[in-house]
């Protein structure tokens, strides 16, 4: 069997796990970006626990295997009491996990202004807030983008492992028709041409908005 | 406490776990060094055709899921005759996915050395092999420790996907652990734990290598 | 050092026989004309200064003369043969780097940024074409590269790394690299605009002592007073021709050219 019949025999299930994939990886990308902002948020706080806190969250998380913290949830949370399903433990781990590289990421770009711009608000008088909104933000965002998408890629190659706690996204589909039919590595084919297209398209993306936010760099 | 407890019965286990671990993802890194290299190289040639071949080579590795790589690799190669241990196939696995991403760090690299640098050299005769060898590689090594070991960093986290193919390194390690103890939560703590002290003496020893390659750097 | 080359005095200029000779030379980047029909000839022992407001493409002529930048028209030679290019029949092909090396084997460059390499030390620095272009033996090779090193005063500097060197000494190094391989002919691309101020002098002292001992050289650069007294040829280039040339007192006492007598103005309101 080629890989063009597997495809077009198996259709319906590899569109069934490209739209998983697609679905828990941008469920998992959202929590991951709402999460890591509040980390870089509670960095910025003045009270020292808080921030020591934050960093060893983050250390902890950029030190250990994603899947090491996926099996934590899946396996380890009926232990004490805590079922969950593989979807959401999914998205749950994927969303904590990348929520310490998001909030480096942040982290990175604030930093990178320069802080005379910061004084030169200060000085006419401009509050807290407006710097943060207009000054900081604006830039922020146009020099984070090439590190967002990165990680936001990052999240769809991370996303393949929930096959292993047995989330039905491509992955897992691939395993599945492997099982069904007799051709070992054509579904593989398939599903990697299919992580290949998705993940490009994210990275064109990217590319894209980087041009886009460019002018006045 | 369970949680030493089971470090203790368990203690040769572990470390037999951690050394694989350790071997297997420094392999990779060590293996996929000449290849990256090699690949960086391409992607700056004056010949289209390996350049495009580097970028998309680039692209593939680089743009698929490490698993799905290490599946493709396993099943690939025996259906091509070629038949690999599980860990071979693994090692194989790393060593072109890393070889991707040190490809893409040297290009960085070799675009940070002053164009500048070169002509002084060419003006005094210098062939162009001897010029990369003598005056633009030993810089590489310098510009691209801190992100070859953040790369080594993730090479080790990412080595624990082989478990998949039944590769017995740290985590799988772990797994037989857990299916003898039903303590899920301690024993994934204590794998956890020593990952992120296998990876605190990795970013060490980067500082470290940093500092010695930094003698005689800023011009 | 031993350096080729007669006593300037004895010998009128013209009678020398010339080391590069640039006919109709013009450089195009894309549709940009940066170059448009120079005619230059250097004599052995000449010392040239090229000068020019900045945009004037007076650098630009001189990468071409070390074939750094490839030029579009014309011809560049060095002793008679011709750089960069060989000829095939009707069509001009580009040398490759063997060919390349062997008709700028005589040619030193010393450049703006000094483009040392940072990871060897000075010795290092001056040692390495001598090991591998002129095949050298290591000590062979380091005694000469201590020699060159002596003749521009740091001598005492061997082993120090370009960033433990002040701006100034790292282009003595640079120079020294250059001199060590025994060229005919040394280009410099503004070698002291770079520097601190403070440390132009130690820079000009040994490309002065350079020209006292014969070397010929071609010499891109903003310092007036030294083309003035040091330069046989003065070149005044705007706008990627040559304007005029002539002798330190032709250029600087007589300018004829309008655009010449007007950067010469600038420059002087600007020294005061």
């Amino acid at each position: 069997m080629t890989v063009i019949d597997t495809i077009s025999q198996f259709l319906p299930l590899l569109l069934s796990g490209a739209w998983a994939t697609l679905y828990v990886t941008s469920l998992a990308t959202v929590l991951a970006l709402g999460l890591g902002l509040v980390l870089e948020l509670l960095n910025g706080s003045s009270l020292a626990p808080v921030r020591w806190m934050v960093r060893t969250y983050v250390e902890i998380m950029r030190g250990t295997p994603v899947l090491i913290v996926l099996f934590m949830l899946y396996y380890g949370g009926p232990s004490i009491g805590l079922v969950v399903d593989p979807v959401p433990a999914g998205i749950l781990g994927l969303g904590i996990y990348g929520a310490a590289y998001f909030a480096e990421i942040f982290r990175a770009g604030f930093q990178s202004i320069p802080r005379g711009q910061i004084e030169a608000g200060e000085m006419l008088g401009l509050s807290r807030t407006s710097i943060v909104l207009r000054i900081k933000i604006p830039q922020m965002l146009r020099l984070i983008i090439p590190a967002l998408f990165g990680q936001i890629v990052m999240m769809f190659k991370e996303s393949a492992l929930l096959s292993i706690i047995t989330v039905s996204e491509l992955t897992k589909v691939a395993t599945q028709i492997v099982n069904e039919t007799s051709s070992i590595i054509e579904p593989y084919i398939a599903v990697t041409v299919i992580y290949w297209v998705i993940i490009e398209a994210v990275a064109r993306c990217g590319l894209f908005l980087e041009r886009r936010f460019s002018h006045g760099a | 406490m369970e949680f030493l407890h089971i470090a203790w019965a368990y203690k040769e286990m572990l470390l037999v776990g951690a050394a694989t671990t350790a071997v297997i993802s420094g392999a990779s890194i060590l293996l996929g060094m000449p290849l990256g290299l090699a690949f960086a190289f391409g992607l700056v040639s004056h010949n289209r055709p390996i350049r495009l071949f580097c970028a998309v080579y680039r692209s593939f590795w680089r743009g698929t899921p490490l698993l799905v790589q290490i599946l493709l690799v396993f099943y690939l190669l025996p259906s091509i005759g070629l038949d690999l241990s599980p860990v071979t196939a693994a090692v194989l696995a790393l060593i072109l996915n890393t070889s991707a991403f040190q490809a893409e760090i040297f290009r960085g690299g070799l675009s940070a050395v002053p164009k500048g640098q070169v002509e002084a050299a060419q003006m005094l005769g210098i062939a162009p092999i001897t010029i990369r060898r003598r005056i633009v590689i030993p810089q590489l090594l310098r510009l691209v420790t801190p992100a070859i070991t953040n790369e080594f960093i993730s090479i080790l986290k990412n080595s624990s996907i082989i478990s998949v193919i039944s590769v017995t390194e740290l985590l799988r390690t772990g797994q037989q652990i857990v299916s003898a103890t039903y303590r899920p939560l301690e024993v994934y703590g204590l794998i956890a734990i020593i990952y992120i002290v296998m990876n605190l003496v990795i970013a060490q020893l980067g500082r470290r290598a940093e500092a010695r390659l930094a003698r005689g750097a800023r011009a | 050092m031993a350096l080729n080359g007669q006593p300037r005095v004895e010998l009128a200029a013209s009678d020398r026989e010339v080391v590069i000779e640039v006919e109709e030379l013009t450089k195009t980047f894309g549709p940009v004309p940066v170059l448009n029909g120079i005619d230059l000839k250097i004599r052995r022992s000449e010392v040239v200064c090229i000068i020019g407001p900045s945009g004037s493409g007076k650098s630009t002529l001189l990468r071409c003369l070390a074939f750094l930048d490839p030029y579009t028209g014309g011809r560049v030679s060095i002793e008679g043969q011709l750089l960069g290019y060989k000829q095939q029949g009707e069509r001009r092909l580009m040398q490759g780097h063997r060919e390349l090396a062997k008709v700028r084997r005589n040619v030193g460059m010393v450049f703006q940024h000094f483009n040392l390499w940072p990871h060897m030390t000075a010795l290092e620095n001056v040692a390495l074409a001598l090991r591998v272009t002129r095949k050298l033996k290591a000590d062979q090779a380091e005694r000469e590269a201590r020699e060159a090193l002596s003749k521009v005063g740091l001598g005492d500097k061997a082993g120090n790394y370009p960033s433990q060197l002040s701006g100034g000494q790292q282009q003595r190094v640079a120079i020294a690299r250059a001199l060590a391989m025994k060229p005919h002919v040394i280009l410099f691309d503004e070698p002291t605009s770079a520097l601190d101020p403070e440390l132009v002098g130690e820079v000009l002292g040994v490309m002065r002592q350079l020209a006292v001992e014969g070397m010929t050289m071609a010499i891109v650069t903003h310092e007036m007073g030294f083309a003035a007294q040091m330069a046989d040829t003065v070149v005044f280039m705007d706008r990627g021709v040559i304007l005029e040339q002539g002798s330190p007192d032709e250029i600087f006492k007589n300018p004829r050219n309008d655009r010449l007598k007007q950067f010469l103005d600038t420059w002087r309101t600007r020294s005061f």
